[in-house]
């Protein structure tokens, strides 16, 4: 296997990119994706494999240096084997030739040379322009080194204007074991990018897309909010302590001493390579007009009943239907499992109006594993999630 | 909905200036003082921004024209894809980006992202912008340079991108195109995608320019010439 080098993607293909694979990272225009392809490329670099990259786009001491800086470390061409055909080449071979088919003959003939003499394992490909210059299958052939009888792990990089037209197609889905679109969208946040593994040949997992943000050179998972809400005394102050490195909670003494949430609770965990901010909203429906504004730009919910407390259901209910306008993923916590009178899973899905899409989990919101498999499953559900 | 000025009296003082969301093509023929034409209109007035892409001058060189008609240079970004192709180590700011050369419209795309992205969050310029975000004028000089590197296909789909960026963001998109280099296919299928057209021509020692497209402003032709980064009008 080959890594990715990107935290959590890995993990999702099951453990990396098996070698002699083809990969396509597919880059909407203006999406802040490059260093996809270049964390791979650092990647294969310091396991001590030979790369060849084509960057027809750019000359070799400009990507070297822009890498360094997306990266922050830096690729010496002395320490690492690496080559290049860079956009020098690219104009030799233009002035060269004096057709296309001539320019392909070229391109083809030196790539097959470097890859021979340099013993390349990895091929990293900037896509565009070749396929701009060749057309389709006449560029990913060029790009594949399939002219030699030794498999090279392929992966490729490209300007995607078609958008999924051009993924669906079938030379794009004949062509590569991986495919990862990189995008933005502005739901259900203002603005995120995030990436979707679209296929991959050797799991069967469905199509998972998964917000991310740049963080020191790496590109990192991120689920800017999770709210946690439920009706009054369920546990959503405890769930999010339980949840969370570091958690806050704005509460005050109630009539009879107990404690009760006024504001929010809000907190913080690094989770599965996962960046994820929990938020609780207050359970009391005085609190109602604030939910709204708590509940805004999530990309999911955890719905937190007492399981032994048959007179919250209504409330709950009642958030649930709240909830379900917001068409993002949600999860239902039955709480207080280890207590006497709780109810069954069947009872809480009928008196709440929850069908069977949704999960509902009995927990202890005590317990850190029953708290964490939630956030698991919530996880999960967003990562499948269709934006 | 915020309105652009212009400087251009028949504009401002029939429709207030441009709208937010318009994309304006200027169709003009080489020494004909386009690209002073398109600074004046690119030129940020107090609140706004200013990015360039420029493929023919240099950053500093773009700055130095904005600082000559008067505009604040912290209000200006530029997209530079000259300087990296004979210096590869310069850096991006948050000001000043670089892309090696127009071929490089991934780059262009991400920089010209990041950039809109600093003015909205307030890193550019280091003021606060308010509630709402600020209005960005955008221009790319040329066109005409793209269309060297990359195929018209290729680059209307990148034009399609940027024109519906500008109009997400409710900026002003001004695009400069020579006239007299590009076949009429190329020009029409450029033309689709903006929302007016500035045509200029040079008569003689005098250039004039109309306007296509923006209804109540008259279309006819008008003398010009460009003078501290203000279009003037002759008689």
């Amino acid at each position: 296997m080959i890594s990715t080098g990107m935290f959590g993607i890995d993990d999702m293909l099951g453990g990396g990119i098996p070698e002699g694979s083809r990969v396509l990272y597919s880059l909407e225009p203006g999406v802040d994706g490059q260093l996809f392809m270049i964390s791979t490329l650092f990647a294969a670099l310091e396991k001590g494999q030979a790369c060849l990259v084509i960057i027809p786009h750019t000359t070799v001491d400009a990507f070297l240096h822009d890498i360094g800086q997306l990266r922050g470390k830096t690729v010496n061409t002395l320490d690492h084997r690496i080559v290049f055909l860079d956009s020098v080449d690219r104009e030799r071979i233009q002035r060269r030739s004096g057709n296309n088919e001539a320019a392909e003959r070229e391109w083809k003939a030196r790539i097959d040379k470097l890859s021979a003499e340099n013993s390349i394992d990895v091929i990293f490909g900037y896509f565009d322009i070749i396929y701009e210059d060749f057309g389709l299958e006449k560029g990913l052939a060029l790009l594949s080194g399939n002219t030699s009888s030794h498999k090279y792990t392929i992966i490729i990089e490209h300007l995607n204007f078609e958008g999924d037209k051009f993924l669906a197609s079938q030379p794009i889905r004949k062509s590569f074991d991986l495919i990862l679109a990189i995008k933005s969208s502005f739901r259900p946040l203002p603005h995120f990018n995030y990436f979707t593994i679209q296929y991959a040949s050797w799991s069967s997992q469905l199509r998972r897309s998964v917000p991310f943000i740049v963080k020191n050179g790496n590109i990192v998972p991120y689920i800017p909010k999770i709210v946690v809400t439920g009706p009054p005394e369920s546990g959503k102050s405890r769930f999010v302590a339980s949840a969370t490195e570091l958690g806050i909670s704005i509460d005050r003494s109630g009539a009879e001493g107990e404690m009760t949430t006024v504001a929010m609770d809000f907190g913080w965990l690094h989770w599965q390579d996962f960046d994820i901010t929990l938020y609780g909203t207050p359970g009391q429906p005085r609190f109602d007009p604030m939910l709204p504004v708590i509940l805004n730009n999530a990309m999911g919910v955890v719905l937190l009943v007492d399981a032994t407390n048959r007179d919250q259901l209504a409330r709950a209910r009642h958030l649930y239907q709240i909830i379900t306008r917001m068409h993002v993923p949600v999860i239902i916590g039955a709480n207080k499992k280890d207590l006497p009178g709780r109810m069954s899973e069947d009872e809480i899905r009928r008196e709440i109006g929850v069908g069977k899409g949704v999960p509902v989990y009995l927990i202890s919101a005590l317990q850190k594993d029953d708290v964490r498999a939630v956030l698991e499953s919530l996880v999960d559900s967003i990562t499948r999630f269709i934006y | 909905m915020y309105s652009y000025k212009t400087g251009i009296s028949q504009i401002d003082h029939a429709t207030g200036g441009f709208d937010a969301g318009t994309n304006v093509l200027i169709l003009a023929p080489s020494l004909s003082y386009a690209e002073q034409f398109s600074y004046a209109i690119t030129r940020p007035l107090p609140g706004e921004y200013a990015i360039m892409l420029s493929t023919n001058e240099r950053a500093s060189e773009v700055i130095d024209q904005f600082k000559a008609s008067g505009a604040d240079k912290h209000f200006v970004g530029v997209i530079d894809a000259i300087t990296k192709s004979s210096t590869p180590a310069v850096s991006d700011t948050e000001r000043f980006m670089f892309v090696t050369n127009p071929t490089d419209l991934t780059g262009i795309g991400i920089k010209f992202s990041q950039m809109v992205e600093t003015i909205f969050d307030g890193t550019f310029s280091g003021k606060d912008n308010g509630l709402f975000p600020p209005p960005i004028r955008f221009c790319i000089n040329s066109v005409s340079t793209l269309l060297m590197y990359r195929k018209l296909e290729v680059l209307y789909q990148f034009l399609h991108v940027m024109t519906a960026k500008l109009k997400k963001i409710e900026g002003l998109g001004i695009y400069i195109l020579n006239s007299e280099s590009f076949d009429e296919k190329t020009v029409s299928l450029i033309k689709q995608l903006m929302t007016i057209v500035i045509e200029i021509k040079v008569d003689g020692a005098d250039n004039y320019f109309r306007i296509v497209g923006m209804r109540g402003v008259d279309a006819g032709w008008q003398k010009f010439t460009v003078n501290k980064g203000q279009v003037v009008q002759a008689s």
